[in-house]
């Protein structure tokens, strides 16, 4: 794979990148001109100078700072937590021999079929019994480990990690949580990194559960915008400026994290 | 599990069971003799170990994970009103009548089509999007960070965008189709071109994504293999087909399975689209599916009862889809050790 | 973090706790959607009170607000202290025996239109809800595209023309002859949910037997599925995108207006010029939604909770809402009240809109009977219109239809 890539795959790759943003760029159009011009539906091509005077009607509208600085806390909390507890299981169930290794697995990955939307009423009523509704803490502790967490890291850790490397290593004398932290915990990286993208953006978009679990003095951004479309009438400039707006911190995450995550993949890849 | 059983192979040389003893192995290896304790030590380590790290996510999960399902699988066999709270126990009841409500067949089919419009496009351009990145391209990291774009988008802009892209008589794509001479499309109420419409709603949402995903297992795979594939003559097509995706099957299982669960749970972009004051999923229920009818059930109805019912209906679909899939994919890339 | 979790459950009263602070202090906290228009009032209120202080809890739409309230009702803990209650979801709150506090005051005997008041009475008489605002409905129309259509423009006239629906109906197959790219009125479920507002009995009996093969449902059902097919109707869905586009497109002349409904059209008409509200509303008056505010049971402050509700829907109070959001009052001396009458409306061509509104209001004389389940088979009969609407299915078909889901209503 030295060859260096042609135009046809920059190309395809220009097309993708056009589609995903178009409606970033949409929101960012309709959010930067005057209602009047947003309710006429499909914009003009180029951004109009009302943005900021919008944004800033939406950040005095909703307790825009407080719900992005509620929003960072919960998803970099239970992405952090995903990824540990998630790590440690999944190479487990990828490489260590136990009774009952199968059908735990199987298991674990059968919840996943089971669909979430009724999952609210038992889960508030866990959350009171502990005396956590109202707090933060009923926002994350749902969110701590995730099903699809461990599927995904024992998926990526069955080929990433070579037996023979775990071996050579226990041949070694190593304990087993040195064989984890040493051999598998480098390997996992890459796939470390998405799962704590995704746990992340996860957890951001969420919407249902902290409308629910959160006061709305003190709500995550989601719901947060959501009060921006209070009223029949919905003022799209606004809302979108609000939407716009509260992908900023994200970006501005990604461009951050995004070299570490992305070198992250590439030194993950275990030379033979 | 070829490869396991060969690791604990090679375990048994290491650490030898009990009843063997200890003079065995340590005579054998010849390597400097361990002390009893410190064999039996490492032995406990080994067996212990995999508990170890798999019990805090089990404790963790029991609670939020499992006392949700409990409770539903609880509810389900229960006469149970949102609101008023538990009935009468009523055994199969609730399952009956959701079999017996034409809408559960109907939004079933939906659910399943909408699925495959999604899944499918979704997981081929993923594939192929993940081999463009797996590339020494220039700027990788703006490239490869661009693909979840679509992920930061919220929810409520989502809604905003794809409605007046959609619009039935105002929106932006019958404008389109208007110029080159096509009628507009119902795109809210003609069945499959709504399924199409959602379809185009998940995909731009979730594909970049999965493409994150193979692009990780791809980076993962050892050069060398494809430096001395390609000493041998095979070309980047054949390379990719022979090297790459047999490398990647692992991944691409829990691509295909996760894919699976969430198509067929697909709530969100649905719910988003419809335009209708009851939300499931148009006048006829067009593109109403399975998730919307267990809100609908729930939350518009107030019936928990048969809400957690169909939960579990659909829940036995998925488990046979997600079955159907793992053979199949199990069996199209039948190089390697069975994962 | 622990910092964090300590700050937060103290800001919030922290989901189970009293709601009473060290210092006496009890809050009451109030769950509201769309707009109420209760913000300068709570302020007003937290400004003279130091014992009580008022919070109020606000999420965007009703249906996110039925959630929130309907799954903490399920988990018996978690509503706000007091919880507002959209008008067609009240029947079925009714119906849920002890979840919701009695409310009846003789101090507060005859704050509220006689009509009003009945809505918030269970089947024992006790007195669940605090009405807030209601929807008395006019006509809004378009003056410019009337005189496009050789009609008269004058608010006056306009209401001469337009005293029974057959009269509304053959007015609007006059316009649509001479201006035939645009509809009548705005959309069939609108229509329907206007005139549904006139019938005695629409879905159920007075002892909550469900029976929709009624006379009236079919003649509403007739008139509506007939002007889709004469061309009257946009065949939007309400509130969809196209509905909202619809008003920057000359897309209908008329529409049901309710009071609330004046800032919808003025948001999603911005820009467009010839709007105008006539004194009039076909086939006698009609109200179109309000809300009421109720005291959930398994609040920890039902008394101070009560007080704050009768003080938030005084008329001087929502007097206030109404100047501030246009929500239009209830209370009897509200309407009658010179900031009320007095209030007129620049867009719609300075129609005095408070006069004409409290005189909808009065005109009102039917009020339709909700049983619990009035707002499920609504939803079924709404999506049955749509699908004439939208050339899924023919009327007898969609009909069929409707009366199978309200059978599987149970």
């Amino acid at each position: 794979m030295t060859r260096r890539p042609g135009f046809l795959v920059y190309g395809l790759l220009t097309a993708f990148l056009v589609g995903s943003a178009a409606p970033l760029y949409w929101s960012f159009l309709l959010g930067s001109h005057t209602k009047e011009i947003a309710a006429q539906g499909v914009p003009p091509l180029l951004p109009g100078g009302h943005f900021w005077s919008n944004a800033e009607r939406a950040m005095t509208t909703i307790p825009f700072w407080k719900a992005i600085g509620n929003s960072l806390l919960v998803s970099t909390v239970t992405a952090c937590s995903v990824v540990f507890f998630c790590t440690l299981a999944g190479y487990a169930f990828a490489k260590l021999r136990f009774r009952g290794r199968g059908p735990l697995l199987v298991f674990v990955i059968a919840t996943m079929a089971v669909p979430t939307q009724l999952g609210v009423v038992p889960m508030f009523i866990l959350m009171s019994e502990f005396g956590w509704t109202g707090t933060i803490t009923a926002v994350i502790i749902p969110w701590l480990v995730t099903a699809f967490g461990v599927f995904f890291m024992r998926q990526y850790l069955v080929d990433a990690v070579p037996d023979e490397l775990v071996e050579a290593a226990r041949m070694d004398g190593c304990s087993q949580i040195r064989i984890f932290w040493h051999v598998a915990a480098p390997a996992a990286r890459p796939a470390a990194a998405i799962l704590w993208l995704f746990t992340f953006m996860q957890v951001w978009t969420d919407f249902f559960w902290p409308l629910i679990a959160l006061p709305n003095s003190n709500p995550t951004i989601q719901v947060a915008l959501n009060q921006l479309q209070s009223g029949f009438f919905k003022d799209y400039s606004l809302v979108l400026a609000g939407t716009t707006l509260a992908t900023i911190p994200l970006l501005v995450l990604f461009v951050l994290a995004g070299r570490q995550l992305v070198s992250g993949i590439m030194q993950g890849a275990v030379k033979g | 599990m070829s490869n396991s059983t060969t690791s604990r192979g090679g375990g048994t040389q290491t650490v030898p069971p009990t009843r063997e003893g200890s003079s065995a192995a340590s005579g054998s290896t010849g390597r400097t003799p361990r002390p009893e304790w410190r064999q039996r030590l490492t032995r406990l380590d080994v067996r212990l170990s995999p508990y170890l790290y798999i019990s805090p996510f089990f404790v963790l999960f029991l609670v939020v994970g499992m006392f949700p399902l409990a409770y539903t699988a609880w509810v389900s066999v229960h006469d149970w009103s949102l609101i008023g709270g538990k009935g009468e126990f009523v055994g199969l009841d609730n399952f009956r009548e959701v079999l017996g409500n034409p809408y559960f067949t109907k939004q079933l089919v939906n659910t399943i089509s909408i699925f495959l419009l999604s899944s499918v496009p979704q997981i081929v351009i993923a594939v192929v999007l993940a081999a463009l990145l797996d590339n020494q391209l220039r700027g990788r990291t703006f490239w490869r960070m661009s693909i979840l774009l679509p992920f930061v988008v919220s929810p409520v802009a989502i809604a905003i965008i794809f409605g007046s892209l959609y619009g039935d008589r105002y929106g932006l794509i019958n404008e389109l189709l208007g110029h080159v001479g096509i009628d507009p499309v119902g795109w809210h109420t003609e069945r499959f071109a709504s399924h199409v419409a959602v379809a185009t709603m998940v995909n731009w949402r979730w594909t970049g994504y999965n493409a994150l995903i193979l692009l990780a297992a791809m980076q993962a795979v050892p050069r060398e293999l494809y430096e001395s594939a390609a000493m041998d003559g095979a070309g980047r097509v054949r390379q990719f087909v022979s090297i790459t995706l047999p490398m990647i099957r692992p991944t691409m299982i829990f691509v295909v399975i996760t894919s699976t669960i969430g198509g067929l749970q697909i709530f969100a972009e649905p719910r988003l689209f419809d335009e209708t004051n009851a939300r499931n999923g148009g006048s006829d229920r067009q593109f109403g599916t399975i998730t919307m009818l267990i809100y609908d059930f729930g939350w518009q109805l107030r019936d928990l009862g048969r809400a957690s019912a169909t939960a579990w209906l659909l829940f036995v679909v998925i488990c046979a889809f997600g079955i159907a899939n793992f053979l199949l994919i199990r069996r199209i890339g039948a190089l390697g050790g069975d994962r | 973090m622990a910092l964090t979790l300590a700050t937060t459950a103290a800001a919030c009263g922290g989901g189970d706790d009293d709601g009473t602070t060290a210092d006496g202090v009890t809050t009451i906290t109030v769950a509201t959607f769309n707009e109420f228009g209760y913000e300068g009032l709570i302020d007003e209120w937290n400004a003279a009170n130091d014992d009580i202080k008022i919070e109020q809890v606000k999420v965007g739409t009703w249906d996110d607000a039925k959630a929130n309230l309907y799954t903490k009702l399920a988990a018996g803990s978690g509503l706000s202290d007091i919880e507002a209650i959209e008008g067609d979801a009240m029947p079925a709150i009714l119906a849920e025996e002890g979840a919701f506090e009695d409310l009846t005051d003789d101090e507060i005997d005859g704050r509220w239109l006689p009509w009003v008041e009945e809505k918030t009475l269970n089947a024992d008489g006790q007195m669940i809800g605090y009405a807030t605002d209601i929807g008395p409905e006019g006509i809004c129309y378009r003056a410019d595209l009337f005189k496009k259509a050789g009609l008269p423009t004058d608010r006056e006239e306009v209401a001469g023309l337009m005293g029974t629906w057959d009269d509304y109906f053959a007015l609007g197959e006059e316009f649509i002859k001479k201006v035939p790219d645009t509809a009548w009125y705005d959309s069939s479920g609108g229509l329907a949910q206007a005139m549904l507002n006139q019938v005695a009995n629409p879905f159920e009996t007075d002892d909550n037997t469900v029976e929709v093969e009624n006379d009236e449902l079919k003649a509403v059902w007739a008139d509506v599925t007939g002007n889709i097919e004469k061309g009257l109707s946009t065949k939007l869905p309400q509130w969809g995108d196209d509905w909202t586009a619809s008003f920057q497109n000359d897309g209908f002349a008329t529409m049901a207006c309710p009071g609330w409904m004046l800032g919808v059209v003025e948001g999603n008409a911005e820009g467009v010029e010839g709007w105008d509200i006539a004194n009039v509303f076909p086939g006698g008056g009609g109200n179109w939604g309000g809300s009421f505010l109720t005291v959930p049971s398994q609040g920890d402050n039902v008394e101070e909770a009560k007080e704050v509700a009768a003080w938030l829907t005084a008329p001087e109070q929502q007097v206030k809402a109404f100047a501030a959001k246009g929500t239009f009052p209830s209370q009897v001396e509200a309407l009658e009240s010179d900031e009320v009458t007095s209030a007129t409306n620049a867009f719609f061509n300075d129609a005095p809109t408070g006069e004409i509104l409290a005189e909808r209001a009065q005109a009102v004389t039917v009020q339709p009977y909700k049983g619990p389940k009035y707002s499920d088979i609504l939803q079924a009969f709404q999506a049955a219109v749509l699908r004439v609407d939208d050339g899924s299915q023919d009327a007898a078909e969609s009909w069929d239809q409707f009366v199978t889901d309200v059978e599987a209503l149970g």
